[in-house]
């Protein structure tokens, strides 16, 4: 009888022992996360300060502002959104423009995947309503600003300008008569990008490189750790 | 960038999505008022007023505001009593409030008259647990929208 005591007490204090030093070991992972910054109700509050927005250069694709069919008024982000935007700027007078118009109308997406068609075209006192009515099927989203054109610089109907809205760059653009040959285009456009990123790797260019390196770790504009809550520490020790 | 249409005016931040347009008379009351919808993600051509056909396609980070005002006949009723425009609050939002529940997603409503025009606001965020970090921008956002007279 004992000796079952004697074995249960010794049990006892040795799973004290362990329960006081799993406690000690919570507290100094506790001690250390609060050192680097993390708090324990992170989930609910560790987002409470506004997310930094992403910041461009006055030379990032202009947004694209004007009216809809329906009159209505409209405003569709380019830059700072993490879509990749393709510009259709389109005219209901453009003879090479009908086909494209026609193939819109039995599939809204022009085939394109991964990407976000915008069919852009004149103001209404630059383009024929009706014409523009009987044209553009539903579903695709369309505005019309002679505004956009002139800030895309557009030279010939029909343009296309592929936008991508992460990094605030002109990706390719050029003119084309088909849906296919703007695909082929795209990839032709984002494959040369590839290449100029990866020869800057290779060359060490400064700032693209870094640009593609952040990129590959996932950290874009607007990305947080680019906006310290603190202003860094000059002169240190 | 500030887009205006039927008196009601906003600037949209850049890489944002925003509309303003007259709603079909097939829609709430059966007349043709305004309705005004801004998104932090492209907005589908094919939406309903308080953003169904859109919400679908929000992330996390989604935000997505629908301001749509009501009939003349409205203005002066207990639902509409509240003057100016609500300050939005995370506290407010449900995940209840979705016009049609989706996971993980929240919504909050506000009836209000402003400049003697009655209107909803609905905000629609992608992400319950985030809500405290979404809601700022939302208020930013409100705070440069302007109503005048009709």
């Amino acid at each position: 009888m004992t000796a079952v005591l004697v074995t249960l007490s010794l049990a006892v204090i040795l799973l004290a022992i362990l329960v006081v030093g799993l406690l000690r070991s919570h507290a100094d992972i506790l001690r250390s996360l609060h050192h680097l910054g993390v708090r324990e109700d992170a989930d609910e509050n560790h987002h409470s300060q506004p997310a930094p927005q992403p910041r461009f250069n006055s030379n990032a694709p202009a947004d694209i502002a004007g009216q809809t069919l329906r009159g209505s008024t409209v405003h569709i982000g380019v830059s700072g959104t993490d879509t990749r935007t393709l510009l259709a700027f389109l005219s209901t007078g453009c003879s090479a423009c009908i086909g494209l118009w026609e193939d819109l109308s039995v599939d809204p997406t022009g085939g394109m995947t991964g990407v976000r068609l915008v069919v852009v075209a004149k103001n209404r006192e630059d383009e024929s309503q009706s014409r523009l009515e009987e044209l553009a099927p539903a579903g695709v989203t369309l505005v019309q600003s002679t505004e956009a054109w002139q800030a895309y610089g557009v030279p010939v109907t029909p343009y296309f300008v592929l936008v991508d809205g992460l990094t605030g760059t002109t990706v390719g653009e050029g003119s084309a008569p088909s849906w296919g040959q703007v695909g082929s285009l795209i990839v032709q456009a984002t494959g040369d990008r590839q290449v100029m990123e990866r020869q800057a790797v290779e060359t060490d260019r400064g700032e693209i490189k870094a640009d593609a390196e952040l990129r590959r770790s996932g950290i874009g504009p607007g990305h947080p750790s680019l906006y310290p809550d603190s202003a860094p520490i000059e002169g240190g020790e | 960038m500030r887009i205006q249409f039927h008196g009601i005016e906003v600037d949209v931040p850049q890489g944002w999505d925003g509309e303003i347009y007259r709603r079909n008379p097939e829609g709430l009351g059966g007349d043709t008022m305004p309705v005004m919808h801004l998104a932090n993600f492209p907005l589908p051509s094919d939406r309903g007023d308080f953003g169904s056909g859109a919400v679908e396609l929000m992330r996390s980070d989604g935000v997505l505001i629908a301001l749509a005002e009501f009939g003349p006949d409205s203005v002066g009723t207990a639902l509409f009593a509240r003057e100016g425009f609500p300050v939005v609050r995370a506290e407010d939002f449900a995940p209840e409030q979705m016009q049609r529940p989706l996971p993980g997603q929240s919504g909050a409503q506000y009836f209000f008259t402003e400049n003697g025009r009655s209107f909803c606001l609905y905000v629609a965020l992608g992400s319950h647990v985030r809500r405290r970090e979404l809601v700022p921008e939302v208020n930013q956002l409100l705070e440069t929208v302007s109503v005048g007279l009709t």
